[in-house]
């Protein structure tokens, strides 16, 4: 819109929060977009990357009945996808499919495969296994964890096993390990708790303050990374949960959102309310032995901030690489305004 | 016509030598033939490769007839002057020729008689050598007999002498000469071994007996102190020329040699009064230590030959001794190995200066020790030369002033870390005001690194000889200390901040931490002060100090540069103080952003009741902004205080802005939520981005202004994961409306704080049901009653 950017902008209606990579598509780069709008009718925007990489287009455009706070596509079905939606007094989740017939139809509705009930408090996210096909979903909500089992065909959910924080403070958000298909990490206000679901307990516990993003790397075990409001980034190794292997100094006001790169080790993107997406090139070492002489040593020592995506008119809250182009990623602010950029130039210079 | 006449002539004269060479050397001709021929061509008359035919066409075509006459006359002259000269050349060879042959036969003649004369000189020697063999062979006999007696006689004289030798022992006893009498023995020693048994044992007793009692008479002339220091040690080289064994003696001497160490001990207290009064020629200590030195001359003349291996011995011992610090192992070494003591005794004393230097000095008292001692040690010197002794003092020197020198640094350290350190400590007791705890931590780094470099100042202007060689190894010292102090002092800092880091977010989330967390942002803040005050006054001043008074310091070699770089540690500093201010915008921050987070998240919104006071949040709020002020007056400066809305584009932005946001305000009523954010969007299309994260300076207001940017935006974003209904909305437009004006007034730049409390607005109007705002007269009297309340409540505790 205004000023020089390389990015590509795709305006959505109303204000959106949340956008997320479509990884079963493996055809097309595409994202799916929800926005949050109180009071008009929300949508849902599935959005794809023309095959020159120029230009954003709507590929459909369906009707979703409540605003939507949290919304992740399957990652082994291209027209499956979970929301977490609100009537400003009350939280729901639901599993959604995208119809068959939806280019021939103006304005075609979402099918419900199945809507999760029984959460009580406010919904903070749906989980799917992020590694491949698997029947389980996670849900979590402010003071609960639940695990799901999902039959899509015959379009039911049950509930397996449920286990709640029994802390202070309540649950943010959560990550599903890529590695580990039974651990899965919740952030809470003052700490970082793993969970594993088969008997559904507590495991490692990692203090940390604020911690509103974690996002596990996807190419290395042991390792995630989480965003914090005030303190920036931190990398942990889980089997040294004390002290973080490495800290980023984050934004100007909070972080957000942190993502690692699917293909790319070490690259790392967050975005905050200061109205930027960070990219950043982290070094971890090559062994778990390098990990701790990277640390031990910062002699040569490099600025991790590769680049400042500052083209923003308000705070960003989504983002998301895409699986199937790992150098590209969507960003989608407030005011609805979504951008995918591509960081080619910055990953092929090391 | 000149002219004309040179060149023929030239061309002559160059024919003739080449015609005379070519006669007399027909290869170098040849040469000479075959250069010019390059350089000529077969038209030049004088070259090798002149062709006729080729001349004549030439001339033919090149002259007209009168030319070629005249050529023609010419060229005639030329051959007759040609033809006399080669005429005159036979001739003069002729001559020549003749007397050669001539000399050859006058030497035929003249060599024709030698030979005859050779024949008799030969004859002659022959008949010489025979008669003088016929007078050796007859004189031999005789020769040989005149030898034999001779020995015969010397025999019976040394004979004769041992007979004599016990009398003339006696007699040289009795004149004292025994300097003859060792002599004599030592002759007769060869023979008396020999035939001491046999022919010669009553001579062989009584010169013994004599020889007893001369070396009883040396041994007490070498122990009598009355004798003449000349005289005893003759007696020691006569008593070493008779194999006594000469060790015994040593250690006895060594023996009264320390004695007199005894009464040289260096006593701190006596070193004080040393400096004090800096006149210590009349104090025992100097005398003890002039009797000391004769002593020691006296044993180096009477052993001369023992000192090599002395001095490399005392080497190393000085060496080890200078680390040796305490009176204990002086002790134990004195009584193992006495004469060592000297060195000793002068690394003892560096030791004492040392143990000084661990205990705060000023210069001047170093410097009186240093004096004291490099006297000493220069009077020894003169006594024992091989030792070094002065170049090992000179090391041991060079180590008290470096120790010097980092102590005085590390004393400076704990003072400003003390200083700084009191805001913490007195944090229990009360406020500790920071001003005062900054006033003195600059005060501290200020003034100490003066002081401390006016006392190096001290030790290079003396001029005591010892301080002259250090000279330049002493401002390398100063140099190096004081990058190494300023280090130490940013990992000072460093470490306060990150000490109480975890602890602070450890805390941060309970009440009781509150405290410390507040005196914990205090330290941070000063910190933050003090580390630009560092980097702007204090480096440039020790920087003009240093460039002053402590340059040329060579000895570092050129590629290191200089010890000391000011530009580094003001980087450093310039760095750590914006780390310690954002740490404290962020600790500070963090405190509101709890404040408000409590504040949002806990009630439920969307059942809010209608609003009837400002809530009290704003209250909290405004306490810590407070406190955050007076912290921040405390220790920044005041900066300049942007004029209100001097800025053009900022009066445009926020002129353009009110009415807009009045207007969406009003036409949210009417429930066209749509067409609002597109009236959103629009507006900020239209106005100036505000630039809302800007760089913090070290300013009052800039610090504020940042804390107070971030707390919206935190409140910002805190309301934009809520869902209000319509009294939530009143309520937070009610709050916002009154943090309006006090916020105003405490912030330097009004147009942001204005876009960002109006964003609050906007962000709770969208995630309102039902935004319909308060009635501008409501809203104005309930902001009036909270004015009046908070006025009562002051007035209360007033």
């Amino acid at each position: 819109m205004q000023g020089a950017s390389s990015g590509i902008g795709y305006g959505l209606k109303y204000q959106a929060r949340c956008i997320s990579d479509v990884k079963a598509d493996t055809d097309h780069t595409t994202f799916l977009a929800g926005t949050l709008s109180l009071k008009e009718e929300n949508e849902v925007h599935l959005i794809r990357l023309s095959s020159s990489g120029t230009e954003l287009f709507c590929e459909g455009l369906f009707s979703h009945p409540n605003e939507i706070w949290d919304l992740v596509s399957c990652p082994f079905d291209q027209r499956i996808f979970s929301t977490v939606y609100s009537n400003g007094e009350t939280y729901g989740a639901a599993i959604w499919q995208i119809p068959e017939l939806y280019g021939e139809l103006n304005s075609p509705q979402l099918e419900k495969i199945t809507s999760l009930d029984g959460h009580a408090g406010k919904i903070k996210c749906i989980l799917w296994w992020p590694s491949g096909r698997h029947d389980k979903l996670i849900s979590i909500d402010e003071e609960n964890l639940y695990l799901w089992s999902l039959d899509a065909s015959k379009k039911t959910a049950q509930i397996q096993s449920q286990d709640s924080a029994g802390m202070p403070h309540k649950i943010s958000g959560g990550a599903w390990d890529p590695h580990d298909v039974n651990s899965v990490a919740a952030t809470f206000e003052s700490s970082l708790q793993l969970w594993d679901v088969r008997a559904m307990g507590k495991t490692i516990s990692i203090e940390c303050s604020h911690v509103r993003s974690v996002d596990y790397h996807p190419k290395r075990k042991h390792v995630l990374v989480t965003a914090e409001h005030e303190s920036g980034i931190h990398i942990w190794d889980l089997r040294k949960p004390k002290v973080p292997i490495q800290e980023l100094p984050g934004h100007t006001h909070w972080t957000w959102i942190v993502k690692c790169n699917p293909e790319y080790d070490g690259v790392i993107l967050s975005a905050g309310t200061d109205s930027t997406v960070n990219l950043w090139l982290v070094s971890l070492g090559n062994d778990d032995v390098s990990t701790e002489s990277q640390t031990e040593s910062p002699t040569h020592w490099v600025d991790p901030l590769i680049n400042t995506y500052s083209d923003y008119e308000d705070s960003i809250y989504g983002l998301t690489w895409s699986s199937r182009e790992p150098w590209i990623f969507a960003s989608l602010s407030y005011d609805g305004r979504v951008v995918v950029e591509s960081v080619k130039p910055f990953i092929s210079k090391k | 016509m000149m002219v004309a006449d040179e060149v023929p002539l030239d061309d002559k004269a160059k024919r003739m030598r080449d015609l005379l060479s070519s006669f007399y050397s027909p290869e170098s001709a040849m040469s000479t033939g075959t250069d010019s021929a390059k350089h000529a061509s077969p038209d030049d008359i004088n070259s090798n490769s002149f062709d006729p035919d080729h001349y004549m066409n030439l001339m033919v075509h090149k002259s007209n007839l009168e030319g070629l006459l005249q050529r023609h006359v010419e060229m005639a002259a030329e051959i007759k002057n040609l033809d006399t000269d080669l005429q005159m050349l036979v001739y003069e060879n002729y001559n020549k020729f003749i007397s050669a042959t001539d000399t050859i036969k006058r030497m035929k003649s003249n060599i024709s008689g030698m030979e005859t004369n050779m024949e008799q000189l030969l004859e002659k020697i022959m008949s010489v050598q025979s008669r003088s063999d016929s007078v050796n062979t007859s004189l031999f006999d005789k020769r040989e007999h005149i030898e034999k007696l001779h020995r015969t006689c010397n025999l019976l004289r040394k004979v004769q002498f041992i007979y004599d030798l016990p009398d003339r022992l006696n007699k040289c006893i009795k004149s004292e000469a025994y300097a003859d009498a060792v002599r004599f023995y030592t002759g007769a020693m060869p023979i008396l071994m020999a035939y001491g048994d046999s022919s010669f044992r009553d001579c062989k007793l009584a010169s013994e007996e004599a020889m007893a009692t001369i070396v009883k008479n040396l041994q007490g002339k070498l122990f009598s102190d009355s004798e003449s220091i000349q005289k005893r040690a003759e007696a020691a080289v006569l008593l070493k020329q008779l194999e006594y064994p000469v060790d015994n003696l040593k250690a006895k001497l060594l023996e009264k040699l320390d004695q007199s160490l005894k009464d040289i001990q260096l006593k701190p207290e006596e070193i004080k009064d040393v400096s004090v009064d800096l006149t210590p020629s009349d104090s025992a200590h100097e005398a003890s230590i002039n009797e000391f030195v004769e002593a020691v001359r006296a044993f180096r003349v009477i052993f001369p030959d023992s000192e090599e291996q002395l001095v490399t011995l005392a080497k190393d011992l000085v060496t080890k001794l200078v680390s040796m610090k305490s009176f204990f192992i002086y002790r134990v070494s004195l009584l193992s190995f006495s004469w060592y003591a000297n060195f000793f005794m002068f690394a003892r004393n560096f030791a004492i200066a040392e143990e000084y230097v661990q205990t705060r000095v000023c210069a001047a008292d170093l410097l009186g020790v240093l004096r004291v001692i490099w006297n000493d040690v220069l009077l020894l010197d003169e006594v024992l030369q091989e030792a070094a002794l002065s170049n090992h003092s000179l090391e041991a020197a060079k180590a008290v002033v470096m120790s010097y020198i980092k102590s005085a640094f590390s004393h400076l350290l704990q003072d400003i870390s003390d200083s700084l350190l009191k805001v913490l400590k007195k944090d229990g007791m009360g406020e500790y005001s920071l001003e005062v705890a900054l006033d003195a931590s600059t005060k501290a780094v200020l003034q100490g690194g003066m002081n401390i470099l006016q006392e190096f100042r001290k030790l290079l202007d003396h001029n005591s000889g010892i301080l002259v060689r250090l000279r330049e190894l002493t401002i390398d010292f100063v140099q190096e200390g004081i990058q190494d102090f300023f280090r130490q002092l940013e990992d000072h800092f460093l470490r306060f901040s990150g000490r109480n880091n975890s602890s602070a977010f450890k805390d941060h989330g309970l009440v009781e931490g509150a405290q410390g967390d507040k005196a914990f942002a205090g330290l941070v803040l000063v910190l933050a002060q003090l580390s630009a005050f560092i980097e702007q006054t204090v480096i440039p001043k020790i920087t003009e100090e240093i460039a002053t008074s402590f340059t040329g310091g060579s000895v570092r070699g050129y590629e290191y540069g200089p010890a000391f770089v000011p530009g580094e540690i003001c980087r450093k500093f310039r760095s750590a103080g914006e780390k310690f201010l954002h740490l404290y915008v962020n600790v500070r921050t963090q405190r509101i952003s709890f404040l408000l987070k409590k504040r949002f998240s806990t009630p439920n919104w969307v059942k809010h009741k209608e609003p009837r006071e400002v809530h009290m949040f704003v209250d909290l709020f405004l306490q810590e902004l407070e406190a955050i002020g007076t912290e921040v007056k405390q220790t920044l400066p005041q900066g300049k205080r942007k004029h209100r809305r001097t800025d053009s584009n900022g009066s445009t932005a926020s002129s353009r802005r009110n009415p807009l946001r009045e207007e969406k305000l009003n036409r949210s009523n009417t429930q066209k939520a749509r067409s609002q954010l597109l009236e959103t969007h629009l507006a900020k299309l239209f106005k100036q981005k505000v630039e809302i994260f800007t760089k913090v300076e070290y300013t009052q207001e800039s610090v504020v202004t940042t804390i107070v940017k971030l707390s919206l935006k935190s409140l910002q974003e805190f309301v934009r994961l809520q869902t209000f209904n319509r009294s939530g909305f009143q309520q937070v437009q009610l709050d916002i409306q009154f943090l309006r004006i006090p916020l105003r007034e405490i912030v330097e730049d009004e147009a942001a704080i204005d876009f960002l409390l109006d964003e609050v607005i906007v962000a709770t109007a969208e995630r309102c049901l039902d935004p319909i705002p308060l009635e501008p007269p409501i809203l104005d009297k309930l902001i009036q009653a909270k004015l009046a309340k908070s006025k009562e409540q002051n007035a209360i505790p007033s």
